[in-house]
């Protein structure tokens, strides 16, 4: 059974299953972020201790408890999530849930600090979950931006179609340039062998390749034609418009590598640093109740 | 047209044939399925070559843009014939010579498998971050892993194990690995005065998974002073007093600013209902400030000998008036102009009130330090046969003075007979007749010693110009002075001065701080003394110099304060809370807790 056999069988409307999860249900999740929001800063408002606000108050140990128990709730819902089997159709409603209340927990365990910060485990745990929310934001983005300026880059072609292309044209490439003068031949050869697409993580994100083969035999040929016979000026001509094809798909499916990357690379900071706040939060957790420090402060 | 087509596929050296026949007028080959002759390899166009035959000859055509060659040139259109070899995209196509009933026979082979080509392309091209090598599982388990390691096992595993030592008296700190993995736990910044030994968490947690025990705090306080007096009969606060701890109060890790959680809630457990729960109790309930503050009460002297003080509240129309057992009058001081005959000018408040050093109060006013640069005359008798020169009585012991003078006269005696000094009758105005060479020594000394004494204890110019005495209505009875002097011992030292008790404060259960007042004047607050200060003489009358009356006092009452003091909460007025004003540790009361008998 397909993911939408599924929806459908669960009742899920079209429409309702191509709501994006930004605006799932009126907006239901943000007005429920909003009143969590709302309720932190009003909790947080009455309880003035004197000397300052801080996580040991009743407040403060009402948001600790909250957020904690966001954290973990909004790291169950992202692994749920993924898992496509047991959806019913509420894979908006959970998007829509873990976004607005991840943005909730943000002002939930910034109140709870009472703005105390300080080189300790506390704080640490405080900057990975501001990590953890700052990268999921980011993913927001990549996905409100990428899809668009991908499905334009690619011109209706897979990453698979781009690359039987290239590889097309340097078999062609190969077969054309049988004529060539050696240098010429060798830098033509060079760009059929070593056709750099993807690689390090910074060249897939920035979409930059550096020393690119194919650039330097397009520099070569055109510098070669110059000097050409008059017999082999076709030949020459053919390989320069086989490269100049090869580069403009080689720029096509690296833009299309980026975008990918780009769409990709903030879950390797949001999950990853996930766990890290996780054992964080265990951290803090347990050294604070390790030497409870003081009954709560009214 | 009718064309043989086989197609060839090697599969190693084996090389498989599939023929079949083709009829049309135009063949044409390519991606796309509604040619003729499909070409599946991906590299070729959708339209990729015609071949058409006319009279008799074959022809083929380019059609997209996959490259024609026709043995080996590159061609858009090219007439055919057996033998003739065509590169098609990666297709190589052969024309044979045709069998019986077709027009043309010809094989086709990809001639470039894509795989290969494809397949090391695809293989090179890392694509996606996961074929980088970077996992998200991986680094999950490595960072929490490194987090928990770091941040939790280490730290119980120092603490465990008693690496991390309590702070040891010469053996100053030092910041190390392992005090920085303590002080990853710290949950706020310590008090200045605890950050010696911050990193020593074992100085004060000695046990996990308990409060701070008063035993900790006591190794170095142990001198921390009392909340109430040991008499006090508080009923059933006493036993919540003994019960309560040192952080039910003290918390650390809350910054430079201190321990002391100044929370008025911490107070006002007890003291909101004092009268009910310990109605012995001389003060009053406390609901909170400045709401719920009862008005102040002065601790005025009401009698000097006995002495007997009292509360008194302020506020009222009547305010309290003190009586310290000094015939003093503030606005004889401070009279506007000062006396310029007598060279004296107009005094301020600091030139009696120095500043004590911190500047909380001020120092005792005394004779010495305060008044004798003006009323040293008051106590010289010049031309007076007194003990001491020129007349002039030392100020302090009383008992002292009838004791010089009986002796000095006593003395004269012994040497030679008393007589009566004229010049002791002209100034004390003694006359009658003139005295008996031969009468009584003991009784003539006396007789001496007395007419003396009423000359220094005077109430116009001697001690009783300050000073009362202790007989009918303050008056100097100078007959009893000589027999009860002369009764004198160490143990029993009889007083003929009532003594002065002149206070410091007033409102000695809070600790108001002059010095955090400075900016202001005397005046501000005390403002009766203000008005007096701009009184001349000329208006001043006789109010006080011959007939001194008791003076009201000049403190100011709660009013004053909540003009600036809000609660603790405030926030258009000074923050204020029970600890800003009073204390709790009161040093008068003895020491809190013995650091022996503390069980928690």
């Amino acid at each position: 059974m397909s993911v939408s056999d599924q929806l459908a069988a669960a009742g899920v409307n079209r429409t309702e299953r191509h709501q994006s999860f930004l605006v799932y249900g009126g907006f239901f999740y943000l007005k429920i972020a909003f009143a969590v929001m709302l309720a932190s800063l009003i909790l947080y408002i009455v309880d003035r201790p004197y000397g300052g606000r801080y996580g040991g108050t009743w407040a403060g140990y009402i948001l600790g408890i909250a957020g904690a128990g966001l954290i973990v709730w909004l790291t169950w819902f992202g692994y749920r999530k993924r898992s496509y089997v047991d959806l019913h159709g509420r894979l908006v409603s959970r998007l829509s849930a873990h976004v607005y209340l991840g943005l909730a927990l943000l002002v939930v365990a910034t109140l709870h600090t009472g703005f105390e910060f300080g080189w300790n485990v506390h704080t640490l745990a405080y900057a990975l979950m501001v990590l953890v929310i700052a990268s999921g934001v980011f993913g927001i983005f990549t996905y409100g931006r990428y899809p668009a300026l991908m499905t334009e880059n690619r011109g209706n072609l897979t990453t698979h179609e781009m690359l039987s292309r290239i590889a097309g044209l340097n078999d062609e490439l190969r077969n054309a340039a049988v004529p060539l003068d050696d240098a010429t031949a060798t830098l033509v050869e060079r760009a059929v062998e070593t056709t750099d697409v993807g690689g390090s993580p910074w060249r897939q994100l920035s979409g930059k390749y550096p020393g690119c083969a194919t650039e330097a035999a397009l520099a070569g040929i055109a510098t070669a034609e110059r000097n050409v016979p008059p017999e082999l000026e076709e030949a020459y001509r053919g390989v320069h418009v086989l490269l100049d094809n090869k580069r403009a798909l080689l720029r096509q499916i690296r833009l299309d590598t980026s975008y990918k990357a780009m769409m990709e690379v903030w879950l390797y900071v949001h999950v990853p640093v996930t766990f890290a706040l996780l054992a964080a939060l265990l951290a803090h957790v347990v050294s604070v109740l390790f030497f409870i420090p003081v009954a709560i402060r009214g | 047209m009718e064309v043989e087509i086989t197609t060839l596929t090697r599969r190693g050296t084996a090389i498989m044939r599939r023929a079949n026949r083709v009829s049309a007028d135009r063949i044409e080959f390519g991606r796309g399925t509604g040619n003729e002759v499909p070409l599946t390899d991906i590299r070729i166009g959708l339209d990729a070559m015609a071949l058409t035959r006319s009279d008799g000859r074959l022809t083929v055509q380019k059609l997209g843009a996959t490259p024609l060659r026709v043995n080996g040139q590159p061609v858009d259109t090219a007439a055919v014939a057996p033998g003739d070899k065509i590169e098609l995209g990666p297709y190589h196509l052969e024309f044979r010579a045709p069998p019986e009933g077709s027009d043309a026979a010809l094989s086709i082979e990809l001639s470039q498998p894509l795989g290969d080509a494809f397949d090391r392309l695809r293989h090179q091209s890392r694509i996606g971050l996961q074929a980088t090598g970077l996992s998200k599982r991986t680094s999950a388990w490595v960072g929490a892993g490194a987090v928990v390691l770091l941040f939790l096992i280490i730290p119980i595993v120092l603490y465990g194990a008693g690496i991390i030592s309590p702070w040891q008296k010469d053996k100053p700190t030092r910041l190390g690995a392992v005090q920085m993995a303590a002080l990853a736990w710290n949950i706020g910044d310590f008090s200045n005065s605890h950050r010696f030994f911050a990193a020593n968490c074992t100085s004060c947690h000695e046990k996990s998974f308990t409060t701070v025990a008063d035993r900790s705090c006591l190794a170095c306080h142990d001198k921390t002073a009392n909340h109430i007096t040991p008499a006090a009969d508080v009923g059933p606060l006493r036993t919540r007093l003994a019960d309560s701890s040192c952080v039910h109060c003290h918390e650390e890790h809350r910054g430079v600013r201190g321990t002391i959680i100044r929370s008025e809630g911490l107070c006002l457990d007890c003291h909101r209902s004092l009268t009910e729960t310990a109605p012995k109790s001389v003060y009053h309930d406390v609901r909170g400030f400045p709401n719920g503050h009862p008005q102040f009460r002065a601790t005025v002297v009401t009698d000097a000998a006995t002495p007997r003080v009292e509360r008194v509240e302020l506020g009222r129309d009547t305010p309290p008036v003190d009586r310290p057992g000094l015939k003093f009058s503030h606005a004889a001081h401070l009279v506007k102009g000062g006396f310029p005959k007598l060279g004296y000018k107009q005094l301020a408040c600091a030139d009696c009130h120095h500043a004590e050093p911190g500047g909380l109060g001020f120092q005792p006013v005394n004779f010495a330090a305060n008044c004798q640069t003006c009323h040293q005359r008051e106590l010289v008798f010049e031309g007076a046969e007194l003990p001491w020169p020129k007349g002039q009585v030392p100020h302090g012991s009383d008992t002292g003075i009838v004791s010089a003078v009986w002796n000095f006269y006593a003395a004269k005696a012994f040497q030679g007979g008393v007589v009566q000094p004229a010049a002791l009758r002209r100034a004390a105005g003694i006359g009658g007749p003139p005295q008996s060479d031969q009468a009584n020594p003991q009784e003539l000394i006396a007789q001496k010693t007395q007419a003396a004494l009423g000359l220094i204890f005077d109430e116009q110019r001697g001690c009783g110009y300050c000073h009362y005495g202790n007989g009918a209505k303050g008056a100097f009875d100078t007959a009893r002075m000589i027999p009860a002097a002369a009764n004198a011992t160490d143990d029993k030292h009889p007083a003929f001065v009532v003594p002065v008790r002149l206070q410091s404060r007033f409102l000695p259960q809070a600790q108001f701080d002059h010095s955090r007042h400075a900016a202001m004047q005397c005046g501000d607050c005390h403002q009766r003394r203000a008005a007096e200060a701009e009184v001349p003489l000329s208006s001043f009358g006789q109010v006080s110099l011959n007939q001194p009356v008791p003076e009201p006092i000049d403190i100011p009452a709660i009013e004053k304060c909540t003009g600036c003091h809000g609660g603790q909460g405030a926030v258009v007025r000074a923050a204020s809370t029970c600890t800003t004003c009073h204390k709790f540790h009161r040093q008068e009361f003895g020491v809190m807790r013995e650091s022996t008998a503390v069980g928690h």
